[in-house]
């Protein structure tokens, strides 16, 4: 069979559990979980790959896979369904020697696939996670990469000094490259913040991951493994610097968040606009959303399918879904096919897909400015009876 | 049992004065994220008809352009699939198709030669509405009857002409049936949907145009069955159907989906509609908005009032802007302080601040594709 010669594969590191979103993934893996009202996480960095003219992506999953490879599907929203170029999902396997299982690590994962990436015979190979919000032309980091000659890039932003102990931290030499790599140091030498995106030349990353599969000690981690013992060896590590939008959403508190910074005249996320930057995601043929004469909508995201009675402000009401007349929906993020009841009020909250606000029901509360926040999450398919009530920050 | 179906995507062009111009009744914008042949595409493709044939005659690049390969409804086939049946007889019928036994004459080696079907389902592009067309080949197998014309009751008024209407007596037989006719309100009025078995098509439509005839519905259905040779099978469609044979007529059918039982009878009915996806951002409603009474498809920036009216994808609408009872399509932009009324702003139109256009809802002030006022 033939297979096209590619300049850089991608592998998309889906298989987390995410298990600091709480109910939000107790039944999906993280990479599936929607956000910003039309879209699941994993469709930025599929949408930042093929912006970039990468065309080959392996998506390695492993936790609760069925709606993230339903969702994937032949990969025909991000155009990777043709003959030369595919989005593959790339599950653990049983194999003839004792090396099969699930995945034990990041690096684990690539090793196990070493075969796929052999097909194509690339020059690079980018790393990515699938839970992260941004858009990023990798192409320039691979140009960079190139240019360079360095054998690994890793992107870094710059954070405030007093985050950097949360960060992996890369310090650098002034013309960029890495002498030393330090997992969320207590006294930061730096501000370069790794964003877990990786490029490396093939050669040496296969030959890494061979030799770090044979190391009985190791964790077959990127972070703790793969990048230190390129270190040690003398390897040229790159730091790219990448400047723009780009969030973790590992948490409740960063979901919610990156969620509103999409919203604001001049929001601090923008989506909208630029073609060459577009985010694809799956469709559902949903009609336009309808908004009623007695409906009130300010400063918030309303996607296709949905309908709207009551009040909105300053929330993502995703597709599908349906806010009843006198309902209150604020400060809030609502997932696909969420149906809130007539008066029903809902307030800093995260409501899972599908889920029912019944009736007079109210979900959170609201915040003093100097008040830390407690966001309220329901899970998929979750229902708040008739004047039940959620408190601030509690998950159902 | 194989079935094809046949869309005709040109039929009422003449009508639609500068929405055609550059395009086809089928590519015609509507419902705010459709074109009107989705709706046909999406009954036929979601009742299991594989093999598809789109008769245009000509504006057939937006339409093109749309459908592609016709992905969205699942026609991407190695077998069967969509095909574009464009004029390449330069022979025959130059001009316009003179009637729809014509535009079938000049597919009749496609209809012979294809796929082997035994049934044809026929359809006009601008009919709207969500029909179960199985339901409707079930009928007409269960009838025996030569062809199954699907019919609406309500549409006659005594005033509109109908190009095919039907009265039946107390147990549902043909009582009577007229063409070209302003039918009373007791006729059923076709909804340009048949089902017929090809072999029968094709012999037929051999014979019509060998006799100069050209109008399936006068010349074919009205004729032979006055003649007693067809035997015709009334399917009456109780659902929601919309026309837009004139500008009138499509301004209206477009601000009728306003109306929650017509939305969620053409959209949630029995199956879903397909449209190109565009992958446009969810609509952004700005801090001073007022929306009341739309539909408003994805990508929108709202800062402005909007009343009453369908927004198409894209449409930006600026402070201070006031639209009421009007449809606007894709990549739209209205300029602050506008008033709009009884307005259809076609696709990449620029409305300059301040700008003040006011129709009626029988004659709407049309801005073309493109146009800066």
């Amino acid at each position: 069979m033939y297979f096209q010669k590619k300049r850089c594969v991608a592998m998309l590191l889906a298989g987390g559990q995410g298990s600091r979103l709480k109910v939000l993934t107790e039944n999906t893996a993280k990479p599936a979980v929607p956000f910003g009202g039309k879209y699941r996480i994993i469709d930025f960095p599929l949408s930042n790959c093929v912006n970039s003219g990468i065309d080959t992506v392996g998506i390695l999953t492993q936790y609760q896979p069925l709606e993230l490879n339903e969702y994937i599907g032949n990969g025909m929203p991000w155009g990777l369904n043709k003959s030369h170029c595919c989005a593959q999902v790339l599950p653990p396997y049983e194999r003839h020697d004792k090396k099969s299982g699930w995945y034990k690590g990041t690096a684990n994962a690539i090793y196990q696939n070493l075969a796929f990436i052999d097909r194509y015979d690339p020059e690079y190979v980018l790393v990515l996670s699938g839970d992260h919000i941004y858009k990023m032309d990798y192409a320039a980091m691979i140009d960079y990469h190139e240019r360079t000659g360095a054998d690994c890039t890793i992107a870094v932003r710059d954070v405030p000094m007093a985050e950097a102990s949360r960060f992996g931290i890369m310090n650098t030499r002034e013309d960029g490259t890495i002498y030393e790599f330090e997992e969320k140091p207590k006294q930061p030498k730096s501000t370069n913040a790794s964003m877990g995106i990786y490029v490396f030349k093939w050669k040496v990353l296969r030959e890494y991951l061979i030799r770090d599969e044979d190391d009985p000690n190791s964790d077959n981690d990127f972070g703790k493994n793969i990048i230190p013992n390129l270190l040690n060896d003398g390897h040229k590590l790159m730091a790219y610097n990448f400047q723009g939008y780009w969030k973790d959403v590992g948490t409740i508190d960063s979901l919610w968040e990156a969620n509103m910074d999409l919203l604001g005249k001049e929001p601090a996320f923008q989506i909208r606009g630029d073609e060459k930057r577009k985010i694809y995601a799956r469709n559902n043929a949903h009609p336009s959303s309808y908004v009623d004469a007695g409906a009130v909508i300010r400063n918030s995201f309303i996607a296709e399918g949905s309908e709207i009675y009551g009040t909105v402000r300053h929330s993502i009401i995703s597709t599908g879904c349906r806010i009843g007349a006198g309902a209150l929906v604020e400060d809030s993020v609502i997932m696909p096919g969420v149906t809130i009841e007539p008066n029903a009020i809902v307030r800093h909250a995260i409501l899972g897909e599908d889920s029912i606000i019944h009736r007079g029901a109210v979900v959170g509360g609201t915040f003093a400015k100097n008040e830390k926040r407690k966001i309220s999450v329901t899970a998929k398919s979750t229902e708040i009876a008739a004047n039940d009530v959620l408190q601030p920050g509690e998950m159902r | 049992m194989s079935v094809m179906g046949i869309i005709i995507a040109n039929a009422c062009d003449g009508y639609m004065g500068e929405l055609t111009n550059k395009r086809t009744m089928a590519s015609l914008p509507f419902g705010g994220r459709y074109r009107q042949i989705d709706f046909m595409l999406s009954n036929m493709t979601t009742s299991g008809i594989r093999h598809i044939g789109i008769i245009s005659r000509n504006n057939f690049q937006s339409l093109m352009a749309h459908i592609g390969a016709g992905e969205e409804w699942d026609l991407e086939l190695g077998e069967g699939g969509l095909e574009y049946l464009t004029p390449y007889s330069q022979a025959e019928s130059v001009t316009a198709f003179r009637g729809k036994m014509d535009s079938l004459y000049s597919v009749l080696e496609y209809m012979k030669y294809g796929v082997q079907d035994d049934y044809v389902v026929l359809a006009d592009a601008g009919i709207l509405c969500n029909i179960d067309l199985d339901a409707v080949l079930d009928d007409h197998i269960a009838s025996g009857k030569d062809i199954t014309v699907v019919m609406k009751s309500g549409v006659a008024n005594g005033k509109k002409i109908i190009d095919l209407g039907v009265k039946l007596d107390k147990n549902g037989a043909i009582a009577d049936m007229v063409s070209g006719a302003a039918a009373t309100e007791d006729y059923l009025s076709t909804l340009y949907l048949y089902v017929v078995s090809k072999d029968l098509l094709v012999r037929h439509v051999r014979d019509a145009i060998a006799h100069n005839l050209f109008s399936f519905e006068r010349d074919f259905v009205l004729r032979l069955h006055q003649q007693g040779k067809l035997s015709v099978n009334v399917y009456p469609f109780e659902g929601v159907a919309l026309f837009t044979t004139s500008v009138q007529e499509y301004f209206k059918s477009n601000l009728a989906i306003l109306d929650e039982k017509v939305r969620n009878d053409l959209f949630a009915g029995k199956h879903p509609i397909y449209t190109k996806v565009r992958d446009r951002v969810p609509s952004y409603y700005g801090e001073d908005c007022r929306v009341e009474n739309c539909t408003v498809a994805d990508g929108c920036f709202l800062e402005g009032s909007v009343k009453d009216s369908v927004l198409f994808r894209q449409v930006s609408i600026a402070r201070g802007a006031v639209v009421e009872d009007s449809m606007i399509m894709n990549d739209t932009v209205v300029g602050a302080d506008c008033y709009l009324k009884c307005v259809i702003l076609d696709k990449n139109v620029v409305v300059r601040p301040g700008t003040k256009l006011i129709g009626t809802p029988t004659t709407p002030v049309i801005i073309k594709r493109g146009e800066v006022v």
